[in-house]
């Protein structure tokens, strides 16, 4: 008891790879097996990581649950986990979101299971890792190995244009992050430390903060993505398995966010605010094309992900707003995102698992045939948009009124995205479940257990957010003033 | 000036020597191939032990047992002793290579590679290289049985290496009408505190491109295709590893002890060099759709990255340079494992089209070939991925740091022709299938060799370390003895 509370954090970092041990070594013969390990495995991860949410303490802005042992010693660089406010909220969403990538792809991957299982269970190790690491060589070694695992889910168990969405998400973010390596290198040449905390006072300032910044930034924009470096998501993430997209849109782009919040902010305050308005206006354009973009599909993934083009930019937009409310609506919105658009991504496997059709054309009138299946998707629609009692209307209000503060006139542009947003979700659910019953999906089978069960928890958390932030807000509180005021110095 | 003759240093090469001469004479009267095999692989053992005894000391003043040459010639054995265990399985299929010689020219190749590490002067220097890559020509042409193109490829090699050579023989001569001297300690003497080197810098230069041939730099590197592809493949992966670790060690270590005053000014001179190998072999490697061939390109591009550790001309790039190739040894003779594997059942799963569901047949050997791949491409966990990123870190730390932002930016093109690779084997679909075993012949070399790959890959420091002492010791040793 007394090891894992002192070492929580590796052991919820590490665990799946207990899993993936004996889902490795078992013959071909054994997926049922592998499928209950992995399951099981996911299950007491995601219990650990809500352990970690009680064990909490809300009051230090500090880093908790700190480990930190000698990894490499001549390049003074350590094996130096820990979580702030900021970052201890996404843990439990990312060992959540895994769990339910399990049990929704559980009818739906047919070959090569145990292969799925286990990059699943490495996506989430390398995802973690990222979120925990507060040494930049282990950050940046765990944000790169995720592209292994993400390259395989996209490729292997994809559509029909999978190889192309995934060699092109590969070599996008693969470009994006190798500036960052160099960033990176330089830090700790200058001053011999990968250590984030001890990194965060260093003096920099002038040419030099701006390009450092601009290394990391590029990294970051890219993954979450801004525009527009956004045209790998749209790929991705309509070619991408269910599970795939649920990853990548639940958890692996607000990594991109994460990383401004953790590392590009408070590492760089000169440059960071000096580059805000360019990265607000970005945001600003990446709300109203996105949701444009979503107006002129006919692919319901392909929309889901504009909207996430669309939704990122209120993120971003919150973040660089600089200011505590709105960016305590970026976090939260980034939480409900992940809810929210994962629900959705897995709202579309499920009816695309039984008409292989991701066409919005091929449906219609489908609230008659799977009436469960439509309230569930309702409700995400409902969120999505941002309809108060809901979590999405609190993580957008939040970032509106935290921006309102610092700049009207950019919150009328993205109060505009909003609603395009509810146009495109509205319509999408008009012609997919209302009008007349389209003779493709007549008698379409309702919906099986463990999809059921995957959406409930999402559905739960839609409502337990939108009703009752405080429990989540109040995570983020006192690190996000201890950040803030270190800005301003 | 006394001439030291003391054998023991020496012991390890005449041992080999006496194997490889067994080899080659009383070759006729064994029926059984099978004997040269256990006759290799138990004299790299020998040798192994006797290099862990031999003492340190001179045999004349061409030849000196180091800290260098004990660590490396380690390091070559080590390389080596896969690469025997790797052609026993090669030749069970290839039987119409099966000869004893196969062995002996293996064993010739080696002493050159041991005599070159160890040599003191540029003459000795010379003929160990020399008697390093006759035994490898003839190795390729060996493959002519079974592939006609061997003949061209080994013909390719060996005018490219005859070219070398004249560059170097022109060096050594415009280095000795400078200093007096072939002897590096007397060349490093007579050069010590000299103002003029335009004559020793341009004696260097031929030097310098006379190795290049072997390292495969821009502009010597177009036999490495054509070579790579006909020869034997357990040969391929030591012209590959071995080869290029010997010639880019001495490189270093003529830096180091004879040339020092040109290090920083030869650095300067190959930035170019180095940069535009890296991008030329990671182009090239695009369309090939011959795994060797690809491999052979990638090959071109690992030598740049390599050099650029010799680019900042001091201990540390070096040590570096010297780290990423004992990472890439490991690499490539992982692959090539593989490539032999799947020579041994087809010979066309060498053309990466085919390669096409692998997945569905051997999910094992997918998944090690997704390790080298990976590890080639330079992506964490592996050790692929901790060579770059401290040779970036020696370029970062004197100031270069274009070069290095260059050089990353063309490992995202690099990394493509491994994608591609890993696109066929796990995402495209196939009908057929074919029964493997898995022989230890194989799966020794591969498992070792992945599982080094993903230890450095994650635990580094005790290898760099290991590096950079000895190259610190050595230096220490040579110019302050006491």
């Amino acid at each position: 008891m007394e090891f894992l509370q002192n070492n929580l954090l590796s052991v919820i970092l590490w665990l799946p790879l207990l899993g993936a041990l004996p889902i490795f070594l078992l013959g071909k013969r054994f997926e049922y097996t592998a499928k209950c390990i992995a399951l099981f495995t996911m299950l007491i991860d995601f219990g650990l990581s809500v352990l970690l949410l009680f064990s909490f303490d809300f009051q230090n802005p500090g880093f908790q649950f700190v480990e930190k042992r000698l990894w490499i010693d001549s390049l003074n660089s350590y094996y130096f986990l820990g979580v702030d406010g900021i970052s201890i909220l996404f843990i439990p969403l990312t060992t959540l979101t895994t769990l339910l990538c399990i049990t929704i792809s559980w009818d739906s991957i047919k070959e090569k299971v145990r292969e799925f299982y286990l990059a699943l269970l490495f996506t989430n190790i390398a995802i973690v890792g990222t979120l925990c690491a507060l040494d930049l060589l282990l950050f940046y070694v765990f944000w790169e190995a995720m592209l292994i695992p993400m390259y395989l889910i996209i490729g292997i168990w994809g559509g029909p244009r999978r190889i192309y969405s995934t060699l092109k998400f590969f070599l996008y973010t693969f470009f994006g992050s190798v500036f960052m390596l160099i960033a990176i290198i330089y830090l700790f040449l200058k001053f011999g430390t990968f250590d984030y905390t001890k990194l965060l006072g260093v003096p920099l300032g002038g040419l030099t903060e701006k390009l450092l910044f601009l290394g990391f930034a590029l990294a970051f924009a890219i993954k979450i993505p801004m525009w527009p470096v956004h045209t790998w998501l749209p790929d991705a993430h309509t070619e991408a398995p269910t599970a795939g997209s649920v990853i990548l849109a639940g958890i692996l782009i607000k990594l991109g966010a994460y990383g401004f919040l953790r590392f590009g902010l408070p590492m760089f305050p000169h440059a960071a605010q000096e580059f805000a308005p360019l990265l607000l206006l970005l945001s600003v354009i990446a709300i109203i094309y996105g949701g444009l973009a979503c107006l002129a599909q006919d692919d319901l993934k392909r929309l889901i992900a504009y909207s996430s083009v669309s939704h990122m930019g209120f993120v971003t937009l919150g973040i660089f707003a600089f200011n505590p409310i709105a960016m305590k609506g970026a976090i939260l919105q980034m939480i409900n995102h992940g809810i929210v658009t994962g629900a959705l991504f897995m709202c579309v496997g499920i009816v695309y698992d039984r008409t292989h059709s991701r066409a919005i054309s091929y449906y219609g009138g489908l609230a008659s045939v799977m009436p469960v299946y439509a309230t569930f998707f309702m409700i995400f629609t409902l969120a999505s948009i941002g309809l108060p009692g809901t979590n999405g209307f609190i993580g957008e209000f939040l970032i509106l009124l935290g921006t309102f503060f610092t700049n009207k006139l950019l919150v009328v542009f993205a109060a505009l995205g909003l609603i395009i947003g509810a146009g495109y979700m509205l319509w999408l659910y008009q012609r997919v479940f209302f009008e007349r019953v389209n003779p493709n999906i007549e008698g379409l089978a309702p919906l099986r257990v463990n999809e059921f069960l995957s959406l409930l928890p999402m559905l739960v958390l839609v409502f337990l957010i939108g009703l009752y932030p405080k429990l989540f807000l109040d995570y983020m509180t006192t690190s996000i003033e201890h950040l803030l005021n270190n800005l301003r110095f | 000036m006394t001439i030291e003759l003391n054998f023991g240093v020496i012991l390890s090469e005449i041992l080999l020597l006496l194997v490889g001469c067994f080899i080659f004479l009383f070759d006729r009267f064994f029926k059984n191939k099978g004997y040269a095999f256990w006759l290799t692989l138990l004299s790299l053992l020998i040798a192994s032990g006797v290099l862990l005894i031999s003492p340190f000391g001179g045999f004349t003043l061409s030849y000196q047992n180091d800290f260098f040459s004990i660590v490396f010639k380690f390091i070559v054995l080590f390389g080596a002793f896969l690469v025997v265990i790797l052609s026993k399985n090669y030749l069970t299929y290839h039987s119409q290579l099966n000869y004893g010689e196969y062995y002996g020219f293996l064993i010739l190749s080696l002493i050159g590679a041991f005599l070159m590490l160890s040599s003191m002067d540029l003459i000795t220097m010379y003929l160990s290289m020399e008697l390093m890559s006759f035994p490898v020509y003839l190795l390729i042409a060996l493959n002519f049985a079974q592939q006609r193109k061997s003949l061209e490829g080994s013909f390719k090699y060996f005018l490219a290496g005859a070219m070398g050579s004249v560059f170097l023989l022109l060096g050594m001569g415009l280095v000795y009408s400078a200093t007096g001297s072939l002897f590096f300690m007397q060349i490093a003497q007579s050069l010590f505190g000299k103002a003029e080197l335009t004559y020793v810098l341009l004696g260097f230069l031929f030097i310098l491109a006379g190795f290049s041939v072997k390292m495969s730099f821009v502009p010597f590197h177009m036999w490495a295709p054509d070579a790579y592809e006909s020869a034997p493949l357990p040969i391929t992966s030591f012209i590959a590893s071995i080869i290029k670790f010997v010639v880019i060690a001495c490189l270093i270590k003529l830096l180091m002890v004879a040339f020092i005053p040109l290090k920083a000014k030869i650095g300067q001179i190959l930035i170019p060099v180095v940069l535009l190998t890296i991008l030329i072999g990671n182009v090239l490697a695009i369309k090939q759709d011959h795994l060797i061939r690809m491999l052979a390109f990638s090959s071109i591009a690992h030598a740049g990255y390599a050099g650029l550790g010799l680019i900042t001309g001091d201990l540390i790039g070096y040590s570096f340079t010297i780290f990423y190739l004992w990472v890439y040894l490991i690499m490539t003779i992982g692959m090539f494992s593989i490539a032999v594997f799947l020579a041994n059942y087809q010979k066309d799963l060498l053309y990466i089209p085919k390669l096409s569901g692998l997945s569905q047949i051997s999910p094992g050997l997918s998944f090690l070939t997704l390790i080298f791949m990976f590890a080639l491409a330079g992506i964490p966990p592996t050790a692929g991925f901790m060579g770059k990123f401290y040779l970036f870190i020696g370029l970062v730390k004197s100031g270069y740091i274009w070069v290095a932002i260059l050089a990353v930016l063309f490992s995202v093109i690099g990394a493509y022709p491994y994608l591609r690779v890993l696109k066929f084997i796990y995402m495209e679909k196939t009908e057929e299938t074919f029964s493997y075993r898995w022989e230890p012949g194989v799966w020794f070399p591969v498992s070792i060799t992945a599982f080094l790959t993903l230890l450095i890959g994650i635990y580094p420091k005790p290898w760099v370390d290991m590096v950079y002492r000895t190259l610190y010791l050595y230096l220490t040793f040579l110019f302050y003895p006491y």
